[in-house]
Parts: C-alpha cells; structure tokens; sequence
C-alpha cells in the first residue's frame, strides 16, 4: 500500500455516520492539542465478530492453573508452536517435554522477528508494536488489529476486579491516553465494539498544543470515562484544572509506587490501576491490593519463574518472570523471558506475582558493606509520591538519585535512603522534569551489585 | 562398502521403532534428559568395547549441538542391533561415525526425521553402513553408492528449497512490518 493512499476507509472500515461525527469532534474541537499522526481501528466486520467472540471468552475463563500442575491446554499450544512457527520449529522438540524447551528473549526477537510468525498467519495486515525498551535492545514485534482491540477485554477484566463495568456508548469518548513527552505518536479513533465511542492519544507536553491551558479545557470537553497512561503522564494530568472525573485510571509503563497510586486515587476520585503489560504479550496482571500482589488477566498466558540458568524456582522464590502462550497470535511466546521478576504464589486458588520489579535485582552496598537488594529500596519509597526515579551506586559507593514529580519531599526521601544506607553515605539528589521515556530504574558500577 | 552388510530393511525397520527413551531430549548442561555419554558408553560395551570415562566426556560438553546429540542417540539405537554386535567393529570407526558423520546429518534434517521419514531412514541406516565399511546386503558397491548419493543429493535440494522459501516469507513479513501501515495503525487502549 502506498503510505499516501492509506484513508480513512482503511483505518477505520466499519465507521458509521455517528463514529464519523465522533471523529470529527476529537480533530476539530477549538481546544484540541496538533494531533502529530493517524491512526484507525482496521477492524472489518468480520474482525468485529471474533473481538467480540474473545471478549466473551475472557470473561467466561479462569486465569490460572492448578498449583504444581501445567495448564491444559499448554502442550497443544506448545506442538503448534513447533510446527507452524520457523524459530521453535528447529528446537525438533517434544511439544510434552515442557521443561527441556529451550527459554528466549528479547534479543531472539530483536534479532529477527520474522522467525516468530506462525506460517499460518498472512502477511497482509500484519502491524507492528514499536518498543524502544530500556536495555538497548530496540524491539519491532508483529501483531495485528484483532490484537490490538483484543486488549479491551482485559482492560474490562481488570476492572471487574474493582467492580467497575465501562458504561460509555455512542457519542460519548471512552479513552484518552495520555502520555507527557517531547515527542509522542498522537492521533484520534473509536471503538467499533463499544459503539464507536472515542479513542484519543493525546500528548500533556506544552509543545503539542497552541495553548497549555487548553488541555483541561479539552479533556473536560471529552470526559472520557477511563483515562491510560504512565505514572509521570498522570503525575501532569493531576496539575490540571480538570472539573470531569474519570471512572478509572489505568496506569502501564513503569512501576506506580503506592504513595503515588493513593495520590492520583484523592486527585481523581476513582480508583487507579496499575497494570502490569508489554508490548510483547498486552496486559498480563493487574496490581490488587486483597490478593497481594499482581493478578493475572490471560487465560492462556502460563507464568513460570525462572532462575539465572533457567529452572524454574522453588514454590515462592524470586526469578524472572517468563511467559508461554498469549493472546498475540503473530508472536506466540515459547518461556519467554521476560527481564521482570518476581515470585509467584497461589492465593485463594488463582497465582498472584509477588513483588513485582522490572528488570534484573541489583544489589546496594550500605556504608556497613552489608548488600541491600533494591526491592529495600522500592519499599522504602513506597511512601513517596514519586512518579518516577532511578537510583545508581557508583564505584565509589556514592548514591546518585535521579527524581521526577511534583511536591516532592525531598528532606524525607534522603533519610529514608540514610536510614538504610547508614547516616555518614555520600548521596547525591537530583530532580528532574521529565525521563523522557523508561529508565532502567536501579543500576550499579560496584562488583557484586548483580546477586 | 567393500563389504557386504545386513539386510537394509532390518536397519530401517528398527529405526521406525526407535524407542521413546532415545528420541527424549538429551541433556545439556541442566537442560534434558537423557545423558548421551552414558548411552554411547552402553552401546559401545555391547558392542564389546569399552572406553575411557574420559572419553565419552566428549559427549557431556558443548562441543555437540542438541540435534546433534539427538541423531547419536538415534545411532546408537541403530548400532545396538544384533548384526553390529556380531560385526566386530572398532571403538575409533563407532566413535568417528557418531562424532564426525552425526554432524553431516544433524545439519540436513531434525534428529525425528531420521525416524519418521522413510527416506531419512534410509539415508541414516545407509550412511553408518557406508561409514563403517559396509552395503546393504544383495546390492553391488555402485548400487550402494548410488542410492546413497542420491538420497543425500534430493534431501539437500528439499532443504534448499525449503531454506529460500523460509527466507522470501521472512523477508515478506520485515517487509510488512516496515510499511508505514503497519506502522500507523496500533489502536490499543493502553500502551507500553
């Protein structure tokens, strides 16, 4: 297709007169922010029928399998993957043999993720999830519009377990998502299974609108019912003059710390969700506070915990979060290793991510030479509305803390960090407006910091 | 070839009865189960030779991929039959066949091949006659030669042939990805 012949037929090929009208008020409104870029749906009818054929799946399936047990359906899912899918067909493995399969990463599909396509799947209306990632491995993963709008049904999961059901329907906006950088991909859609309701991407940076104080001016005329985004992007939405209450906000991206979660929850009235998602398998479990921890979403994403040499670890131990199945039926995942960790424990029956930490632990060294894991650290800022930070040892010992966020009590998050440390460590405090995207949030130059 | 071997059906037959135990991953480092040092240490002692642990440790490190491990379980399978046991073959010749040829064959096709696939089957048996001195009983040494390389020859350009369309597909799918409409179109609720 020529990249000036797409039109909005194509991004949007079931859209009514009352999708087209919700269109025009998300682009034309007086307040609306420079929408850099285009976008659509590209759901056909038949596209429709099976969104909404999942969406009763989902609802209707238990996420989860039995304690010590695989799921059921893994060792089907498993043969397929080794017949239809170039990379996993060479393993030449038993689909029964779970446990002997080799495990990938990211860099298996940064290297060339073409050998992740089933055969099955047609090239034609292939899309692409961009993500930059933090550890500079770029990635550009296959996926189609079928799963992009399947991530509706565990967004709509998620919020059963807050007990809140979307009630938006036509004329009426759905989303906004939000996101605060100097440079972000920004466009307007809707939601055929919702009655085309409104979809906006939306940038809070000043530089994507004529006026700053246009933004609550805008987003107070779509009152969307749901806001998305990533801590810091809300951090700026809870500065604006906004008179509309969302029902929910859902937060993705980067870990929302429980003092900041509170705050957004007294900003907005509502409650906040932090999801635990990546563009490699969509929403995978959300943060729930009864059961401890993060739930899972998929009914057909199996979660192991691995160790470093990749077995898995004992009932309750922390290791790397790793992934089998998933929803992404152009990048089936075979003990994808993640780069998260966590533990993984059964309450009440489902399995629940303990601790949840992006990226691999790394070790601090306190002024007694004892080693701290960063997890001290995360639970020593749990009280700070911090919406985002990164903390670094260097050779020298010395603590670099790298801060963003509003009202931030600076006084108290450095002897938090000293009453960990001890009172005599050299720590450097650094506030910053903005990361301008993911950081890699704990690191270290000492030897030893990676346990 | 030189010498006239077994019956080749014999050989292929008991190929398609590979059991579950020699087709189970082999292990490498953590990983798998079957241990192929112990299974070539076995059937070189039925074979009435015995070597060295130290030896066989060749097969417990890196230096052998995991289909290349598979297809020596395979052989071993193979060579534990009656007709080898009588043979009187030398450790070295066993030991160059699973070290050496494995390799030839474990670079042409998954290990399962040489047991599912009745041409497979045939190459394998063929081949550890062929390395090992022998031919198929009841056929001359052109006759051997010929099937062999023929096998070998029609099974390289099915590889070739399967090998350029992997990689016109592959190329398909980077190329789509690439287009600006894939590259647009990504209406999700939540983002990463």
């Amino acid at each position: 297709m020529n990249p000036e012949s797409i039109t909005d037929a194509d991004r949007y090929p079931t859209l009514s007169e009352s999708g087209r009208r919700m269109l025009q008020f998300l682009r034309e409104h007086p307040h609306a922010p420079i929408f850099r870029n285009e976008s659509g749906n590209r759901l056909t009818t038949e596209d429709l029928e099976r969104v909404r054929e999942f969406e009763r799946e989902t609802q209707s399936a238990d996420a989860g399998w039995r304690p010590g047990q695989l799921p059921s359906w893994l060792e089907s899912f498993v043969g397929q993957c080794l017949k239809v899918v170039p990379f996993y067909r060479r393993y030449d493995a038993n689909p029964g043999e779970f446990h002997s399969l080799p495990t990938t990463s990211r860099a298996e599909l940064g290297h060339d993720v073409a050998q992740f396509v089933p055969d099955s799947v047609t090239i034609d209306r292939l899309i692409n999830f961009r993500t930059s990632g933090t550890t500079g491995h770029p990635l550009l993963l296959a996926s189609h519009p079928i799963v992009a709008a399947n991530y509706l049904a565990f967004h709509k999961r998620a919020l059963q377990r807050f007990d809140l059901k979307l009630q938006h329907g036509a004329g009426q906006v759905g989303v906004v998502l939000v996101g605060f950088q100097r440079k972000c991909f920004t466009y307007v859609s809707v939601t055929p299974t919702m009655s085309e309701s409104g979809l906006a991407k939306i940038n809070l940076h000043p530089v994507d609108w004529r006026d700053p104080a246009d933004r609550a001016k805008y987003l107070d005329a779509l009152a969307p019912e749901v806001y998305t985004g990533d801590p810091i992007a809300f951090a700026e939405l809870s500065t604006l003059p906004l008179r509309g209450k969302p029902r929910a906000l859902i937060s993705t991206s980067m870990s929302l710390l429980p003092a900041m979660r509170q705050r957004l929850m007294e900003r907005f009235g509502c409650p906040v969700l932090d999801l635990y998602s990546m563009n490699e398998a969509g929403p995978i479990a959300v943060a729930d506070e009864a059961a401890g921890g993060h739930v899972l979403l998929q009914h057909r994403l199996y979660v192991e915990i691995l160790d470093a040499s990749g077995n898995p670890v004992a009932a309750g131990q922390r290791g790397e979060i790793t992934l089998t199945g998933g929803f992404n039926f152009c990048l089936p995942l075979l003990r994808y290793r993640t780069g998260d960790f966590a533990s993984l424990e059964f309450r009440r029956g489902e399995p629940v991510l303990m601790g949840l930490a992006g990226r691999p632990p790394v070790r601090f060294r306190t002024m007694t030479g004892e080693w701290l894991n960063n997890i001290e650290v995360t639970h020593a800022f749990r009280q700070f509305a911090l919406a985002q930070f990164a903390l670094h040892q260097d050779r020298e010992g010395t603590l670099q803390l790298r801060l963003a966020g509003t009202d931030l009590r600076l006084n108290a998050i450095r002897n938090a960090l000293l009453e960990l440390f001890g009172p005599n460590q050299a720590l450097n405090i650094e506030t910053i407006s903005n990361f301008e995207g993911k950081v890699v949030q704990y690191t270290s130059d000492l030897t030893g910091a990676q346990p | 070839m030189e010498r006239e071997g077994p019956i080749l059906e014999s050989l292929t037959h008991r190929l398609a009865e590979t059991p579950q135990d020699f087709l189970a991953e082999p292990r490498i480092g953590p990983r798998g189960k079957v241990a192929t040092a112990a299974v070539v240490g076995d059937m070189l002692r039925l074979l009435g030779r015995d070597v060295s642990a130290k030896r066989l440790q060749a097969f417990s490190e890196d230096r052998f991929d995991r289909n290349q491990l598979a297809v020596i379980l395979i052989l071993c399978w193979l060579l534990a039959d009656d007709w080898f046991q009588k043979a009187g073959l030398e450790a070295h010749q066993l030991l160059r066949l699973l070290e050496t040829d494995a390799a030839e064959l474990a670079a042409q096709a998954p290990s399962k091949r040489y047991v599912a696939d009745a041409d497979r089957r045939e190459e394998l048996a063929r081949l550890a006659l062929a390395k090992l001195g022998f031919r198929p009983e009841g056929e001359t040494i052109a006759q051997a030669q010929d099937r062999l390389t023929t096998l070998n020859s029609t099974e390289r350009a099915r590889v070739m042939q399967a090998a350029r369309a992997a990689e016109e597909r592959a190329r398909a799918i980077r190329a789509a990805l690439a287009k600006k409409a894939a590259e647009e179109s990504a209406d999700k609720w939540t983002r990463e």
